[in-house]
């Protein structure tokens, strides 16, 4: 019985994903292989975390106890002593292959009509004023450098001239990863984002809004949905994601967002002009380098009363040993390579050291709403997935002093 | 808009190496043997592929079971017809036993006994 009161034991089916003009077509065993990596996912989560976690409590950290005169202190000492311990790496080994695995089904699915998807996202983008790329702006190191989450070519690849094929594998195989549970369109982040600006500032009507990194703009949409009078403007360097994204927005009937090809750190936006500047689950994937530079390019950007927010899993420091430990294997072992870092820093003191005035400075927590299909059944979408988020309001005399 | 390409009932052909090769960077080891660490990627692909074609298997015994041509109860009550089909079973279970354990079987390889 407790399979069917587990949410996360019915992963929703890739049959449920979104259409879209740019969608890639599946045959049966490739929806099919999506369906296992969706399954695994939820084995992994459900079944075989439950038991490193047994095993980590039942027999590792007493036996460290006993040679240490204590348990494991911190998540270090956690690895140290679970790093032979049969049920992690039997964990481990299911969870890299499985990414594996989606990243083939993924690229396999994409690699045998990215002509067609190219071309596709082409006659959609034909003339838009909308899409701005630029072939001149420098790929920042930790984009080029590294293939994040096992994605073969990173952010930027092209195959084939005007290529989409890596986003195409991104938007179709990011479903099967989280099994549905970003919704239908894998824009839980954004829809989060929108519904806790709504519900704890019901007043707050930005007339732009700028998103930093936004990919293939999965969740820059539901942003336009819920202030259709805001002016939007998408930023990301991955000109095949601007690409993809802008089609794959006009293909849904949004056809006023701007997708610019520039970086987070030096956008060509005015200082002062936007009253909305957001990042999902982008500060993980840049630098230590570059993280201080986006968030002074927020704050560069906001108008007085303007709002700066980032979502990203919440930080280390809120969680006991073993969970840092557990939460800390993508940044090993999934080619997250600031991952870590991110993770253990406290970014409410980066947006001080970012100029934010302290009292403005916030952490809070934004959460999906559940859907419900157009046909009234409510969706198994509602998993209700949370986000941590840091932001900070800019304010008159700050703008003043900033630009003065 | 353009048709996309034809679909065959095993995409196979697009799952060459061209199309995933292994990412950037250092692929980890998480037991003290690299063969193991293969081991474990070998079957759990076969696990995925197994799984694909059990879905494929049950699309088929619904399509058939949605047009009337063979039910689920026609399926479960099959008995070889006769001596011919016992036989043939029995071949298919041999022989795909014996592509599973081809390593455990000494009389392959021509060794001695192990």
């Amino acid at each position: 019985m407790e399979r069917y009161t587990d949410p996360m034991a019915h992963p929703s089916p890739w049959t449920d994903i979104g259409r879209h003009d740019l969608l890639p077509a599946a045959s049966h065993d490739e929806i099919a292989r999506f369906d296992v990596i969706a399954q695994l996912n939820t084995l992994l989560a459900a079944r075989l975390a439950p038991a490193v976690r047994a095993s980590f409590e039942g027999r590792v950290s007493p036996a460290w106890a006993a040679r240490h005169g204590h348990e494991p202190r911190d998540r270090q000492e956690v690895a140290e002593a679970m790093s032979s311990d049969p049920a992690w790496r039997s964990w481990s080994l299911v969870r890299r292959n499985t990414m594996e695995m989606r990243q083939q089904a993924g690229r396999s699915l994409v690699a045998r009509q990215a002509t067609a998807l190219r071309d596709r996202a082409q006659a959609l983008n034909e003339g838009a004023a909308t899409l701005q790329l630029d072939p001149s702006l420098p790929v920042p190191r930790y984009v080029s450098a590294v293939d994040t989450h096992l994605m073969r070519g990173g952010y930027t690849a092209e195959q084939i001239e005007g290529d989409v094929s890596n986003p195409a594998n991104y938007d179709a195989g990011f479903f099967a990863t989280v099994g549905g549970m970003a919704g239908p369109w894998n824009d839980a982040a954004g829809r989060a984002l929108a519904a806790w600006l709504q519900r704890e500032h019901p007043d707050f009507q930005p007339q732009r809004i700028a998103d930093l990194g936004c990919g293939l703009g999965h969740n820059t949409l539901p942003l336009r949905h819920a202030f259709p009078q805001a002016q939007i403007v998408a930023v990301d360097v991955a000109a095949p994601f601007l690409r993809y994204g802008h089609a794959r927005a006009r293909s849904l009937g949004i056809d006023d967002i701007e997708f610019r090809q520039q970086d987070a750190t030096a956008t060509s936006l005015p200082d002062a002009s936007c009253d909305l500047v957001f990042t999902t689950m982008v500060l993980h994937e840049t630098s230590a380098e570059a993280l201080p530079r986006i968030l002074a390019e927020c704050k560069r950007l906001l108008r007085p009363g303007g709002l700066a927010i980032h979502l990203e899993q919440p930080p280390y420091r809120r969680f006991p040993p073993f969970e840092q430990f557990m939460r800390d294997w993508d940044g090993r072992w999934n080619n997250e390579p600031f991952w870590t870092s991110l993770h253990e820093m406290d970014l409410t003191e980066r947006m001080a050291r970012a100029g934010f005035r302290p009292g403005e400075i916030f952490e809070t927590e934004c959460r999906a709403p559940a859907l419900v299909a157009a046909d009234g059944r409510a969706e198994d979408f509602g998993r209700s997935p949370v986000w941590y988020a840091v932001g900070a309001w800019q304010t008159a005399d700050e703008t003043a002093a900033a630009i003065g | 808009m353009d048709k996309p390409p034809p679909l065959r009932a095993d995409s196979d052909q697009a799952a060459s190496p061209a199309a995933s090769p292994a990412a950037r960077g250092r692929r980890p080891e998480f037991t003290d043997d690299p063969m193991l660490d293969r081991l474990y990627s070998v079957t759990l692909a076969l696990v995925a592929e197994l799984a694909v074609t059990r879905a494929r298997l049950d699309t088929v015994e619904r399509l058939l079971a949605r047009r009337s041509v063979v039910g689920a109860e026609e399926i479960e009550a099959y008995r070889p017809a006769d001596a011919e089909e016992v036989e043939a079973r029995s071949r298919l279970h041999a022989e795909y036993l014996e592509r599973m354990f081809r390593e455990f079987t000494p009389v392959t390889r021509g060794d001695t006994p192990r």
